[in-house]
Order: C-alpha cells, then structure tokens, then sequence
C-alpha cells in the first residue's frame, strides 16, 4: 500500500512537474507574442518619439497615459532590439 | 454667376468649404458667402480652421478664442485658439497621468514627449480639427463654412484619414489579441490584469472622431467644396494636381471660382508696358482654364479696387459672387 501510494505521489510530482514545464513554456510564449504585440502596438501609437509619426499627435497624447509605465523600457527595448523575455532565459 | 443657383438646387449641402493655395481669396469667399446666406435668412457659423486665422481681419472684430461671434443677424464668426487648446489638453493629460499613477511630478522622458509633440505643426491642426468635430456635432447653425488651410495641409489630412481608420482597426483588433493572451498568462501566473478596457475606449473614441471629421470632408451630400484660383500657370498646376488627390479620396467638388480677375477692359486702355503684359497672361490662362476646368467654373470673379476688408466691402464681393439679393 505504501508503495502505491509512493508511486502515486511521485507521479503527482511528476505530472506537476511537467505541467508545470507546459504552464511556464506557454506563459513565457503568451508573454513573448504579448510583448512582441505592446511593441507594436506602443510603436504604432506613439512613433513620434522615434520619429516615426502616424496617428495625429493629438490624438497619440491621449493614449500616453496608458503608456507611462512601458514607456521607458520601450525605448531602451526597441534601440536594443532585444525582448523582456530574454531574461527568463 | 451660378453660385446662387448651387445653393439653391442642393439645400442639403450645409458644410460649404472654399478650398485653395494662400493668398486665394478663401476667407474673402468664407465671409462673403456667410454674409449673402444670413442675409437670407440662414443662421451661419463661418469658423476658421487656418492657425494663420484671419476672419478678425475680415471682419474688422477681434474674435479670436472668444468662441461663435455675432457679426451681424444670422452671421456667426468663429477663430480656433489652437494654442491655448493644445496647453489646455496637454494640462489634461498630465493631470491624468499623475492621477492614474499617484504621482508628484512627471517623469523627464514623459514631459519631454509632450513638449516634442506639441511642437509639431501637425498638433495644432489636428487639435482643430478636432475642434470642427465639436463644433459641427453641437450643431445649432443652418450652414457651417470653413476656411480651409492651405492646400498642402488639407490634403495631408485627407490622406492620412483613411490610413489611420485601418491602423485604429489593426490596432483594436491587436488589443483584443493581447486582451486574450494577457489572461492566459495572467491565469497562469496569477497577475493583475491590465486595465485594456479603458486603452480599448480610447481608440474607439479616436476612430470616432477621425471619423467624424473625415466625413465632414467627404460627404457628398452634406458638403459643397469650391475650389478657389487665379489666372496664373503654378497655381493652375497646383489646382489641377489637387483636384487629382480630391478625385482619389472622393471629396465632392461642386466647382470652381476664378478670382483676382483684372478687368479686361483696361487693355483698350492708355496702360504702361507691364499691366498690358499682365493682362495679357490673364488672357491666356483664363483661356487654359477654361479648358483645363470645363463646365466647372461657377464664378468669376474681379479684382476689387480695395482689399476685401469690413462688412461694405464683404457686402459689394457677395453681390458680385451671389447677384443682388
């Protein structure tokens, strides 16, 4: 008895284990694309700050709100070319 | 002149605008077509649209940012204060952004932004703009006329219109896929949701007044747009080049009125070497407009003795453009 109930809970493991591979690889693939997405989403509203102007300006001021928080780290991200991603490894 | 007779046979047509390059006659025409159409009983809003604005000119009032003036009965004046409206709005928003994040002061990078982006030209015009949807959606007048920027302006607007109607579109449609995907990750990682309803608005709201003012420009049924040009070979062109571009994006164009024309008179006249020269340019392009323009010209109309400056001149220029009234 003790022996299946081992069994059973190495399997647990096992089974929480690779889900939890599964959980995190598409966390990271949904967080990835979601970037990519907030990349270009920020860039098609706000390119002025790039030099690169294609909503009205004021209307791209209405959305710079929404963009505070992202704002700095886009910048640095899209000079860099590189994905907050990268840091999960 | 059948500028009367378009007015008459299509009432709908309530956004009248007179378009052309600087130094046309565009608010001379704005102002004379206001007065002839209060005069007949109509209730007028004539606004101006050009940060350039002269309707205070005009009108020998001072009615700039103090919002729908009464000219005479009927006749409403209107000069945008693009630049108290554009610090207005950039005070909104930095009051947001310090409401939404608890914030004492603006972050440089942020402040920064808002001083590049309000440099721009494109800013104030489209702040505006923005300001024509307002005005036209309150409504309240018979008539709405507007004197055009330049040329080169109104295209650009028209031109972007319809870009931007398809980037709000991939834009929202790109939200809602982020929408998805950020509660994937969300359930997942038990993270807070970001607010993307409230980004989702703001665009929907930005596609509707883009909308708005789109339309203003190009619905053929509500809106009558002359086009207003001299005798003379690069305005011709620039002419000709625009109602091309105007063609493409569907604006209507009900026609199109000479202007500064010289009477042509003074060529049986004693007159020195240089103004007989001039008319007879004058001759020769009216000629090139007559053909390049058939069937479209609506008016002629003469060079006036003085600027076109004061309600006894706008009067006499409305006379001549519209027949006695």
């Amino acid at each position: 008895m003790a022996e299946q109930e081992k069994k059973s809970g190495l399997l647990q493991s096992v089974k929480k284990f690779v889900y939890g591979l599964v959980a995190h690889d598409q966390a990271r693939f949904a967080l990835k694309t979601k970037a990519s997405m907030e990349h270009l989403f920020i860039l098609i509203t706000m390119g002025d700050m790039l030099g690169v102007p294609i909503l009205p300006p004021y209307y791209s001021l209405r959305l710079l709100p929404y963009m505070v928080p992202q704002i700095s780290t886009w910048k640095r991200r899209m000079l860099r070319e590189k994905d907050l991603t990268d840091a999960f490894g | 002149m059948s500028l009367a007779r378009i007015f008459e046979q299509h009432p709908d047509r309530r956004y009248i605008m007179f378009g052309g390059k600087g130094g046309m006659g565009k608010t001379t025409f704005s102002a004379a077509a206001a007065y002839y159409l209060a005069k007949k009983g109509k209730r007028v809003l004539v606004f101006s649209v050009d940060p350039q604005a002269s309707l205070t000119d005009i009108f020998q009032r001072d009615i700039f940012g103090k919002g729908p003036t009464e000219i005479i009965p009927n006749l409403y004046a209107q000069e945008v204060d693009a630049d108290r409206r554009v610090k207005e709005y950039q005070g909104e928003i930095r009051q947001k952004i310090l409401d939404m994040y608890g914030m004492d002061e603006i972050p440089e990078e942020i402040e920064r932004y808002i001083h590049a982006a309000s440099a721009e030209p494109a800013m104030e015009e489209s702040a505006i703009f923005d300001k024509v949807v307002d005005i036209v959606v309150n409504g309240g007048y018979d008539y709405y006329i507007y004197d055009l920027v330049p040329l080169g302006h109104t295209l650009y607007y028209l031109s972007m219109a319809s870009v931007y109607d398809a980037w709000i579109d991939k834009i929202t449609h790109l939200r809602e896929q982020i929408r998805e995907y950020d509660q994937v990750a969300a359930v997942m990682r038990h993270e807070k949701e970001l607010d993307e309803d409230a980004i989702l608005n703001e665009l929907l709201y930005i596609k509707d007044r883009l909308k708005k003012s789109s339309s203003i420009l190009t619905d053929k049924n509500k809106t009558a747009f002359f086009f207003v040009l001299a005798a003379e070979e690069m305005v011709i062109r620039d002419t000709a080049k625009a109602a091309e571009l105007f063609a493409k994006f569907d604006v209507p164009l009900s026609g199109y009125i000479i202007n500064r024309v010289l009477p042509k008179e003074l060529k049986d006249q004693n007159i020195p070497e240089y103004l007989r020269n001039r008319l007879l340019m004058q001759e020769h392009y009216l000629e090139v407009i007559e053909k390049d323009f058939a069937g479209q010209i609506l008016a002629s109309v003469p060079e006036m003795e003085r600027d076109v400056t004061g309600l006894p001149m706008i009067e006499k220029m409305a006379k001549v453009m519209f027949g006695e009234f």
